[in-house]
């Protein structure tokens, strides 16, 4: 297990670096086949993604669809702009809360790393709407459940 | 106008910057007459360091279950299969 970094670069972007014990081309297979994203892209304890279509080609779309157990959840939709196995995938998505957010840019990179890969995920830093949306939507479950375990622990 | 004055900007470049603040929830902007008074908006600031705590425990949670899922590839690939 290894410490992730996120910061903000600028005030427009947040970019959160980790490293991961496997290849380049196991973390670029892991972020862009379906079988696989549904295993990790989860946020929260408690949400599943029983809906993802990654077309892994340029222009190919994207959607993912999270439950989160309780009848809630929402989905994102995006396309892939560049592809450059097994070293970097940028692609745009958008949330749909259920009102669509404005485009999301991300641009991940993987590097060997002392034999394992640092990742570096760049991301456009949302707007005040955007984030207030995003808090209201499944992220604000997780803090409740987060609160609720450290609760448990006290 | 006069937040422009220090700066060799153009008001309307100016505006356009307090615009990209004001979207960001980082000033709140009033309406006196032919004014518009900007001040900083420090719930808008908390609301970002909110906004990048939960985003950090939600990314952080994703990525250790990714140890878990790039854990297993390496064993089944090692072996020559595919999941």
């Amino acid at each position: 297990m290894s410490e992730m970094v996120l910061t903000t670069e600028g005030d427009r972007y947040v970019v959160v670096t980790r490293r991961f014990a496997a290849s380049p081309e196991l973390l670029y297979r892991a972020h862009t086949e379906p079988a696989l994203i549904q295993k990790w892209l989860l946020g929260p304890d408690g949400w599943t993604m029983p809906v993802c279509i990654s077309e892994v080609r340029r222009g190919g779309p994207i959607r993912y669809e999270w439950k989160d157990g309780k009848g809630g959840g929402f989905y994102l939709t995006g396309e892939y702009l560049e592809l450059v196995p097994f070293s970097k995938i940028v692609h745009i998505e958008r949330m749909h809360l259920p009102e669509p957010t404005p485009d999301n840019h991300v641009e991940t990179r993987f590097e060997t790393d002392n034999g394992g890969t640092l990742m570096t995920m760049r991301m456009t830093l949302p707007n005040a709407k955007t984030r207030a949306a995003m808090l209201a939507t499944g992220m604000e479950h997780g803090m409740e459940a987060s609160y609720a375990r450290l609760e448990k622990m006290l | 106008m006069e937040l422009a004055d220090p700066f060799e900007m153009t008001q309307p470049a100016v505006s356009r910057h307090l615009k990209v603040l004001e979207d960001a929830g980082l000033i709140a902007r009033r309406v006196d007459g032919a004014k518009r008074p900007r001040r900083l908006d420090t719930a808008g600031i908390k609301a970002i360091e909110q906004w990048l705590a939960v985003m950090h425990k939600a990314l952080a949670k994703n990525y250790d279950r990714l140890d878990d899922v790039l854990a297993d590839l390496k064993r089944t690939t090692s072996r020559g299969e595919r999941p």
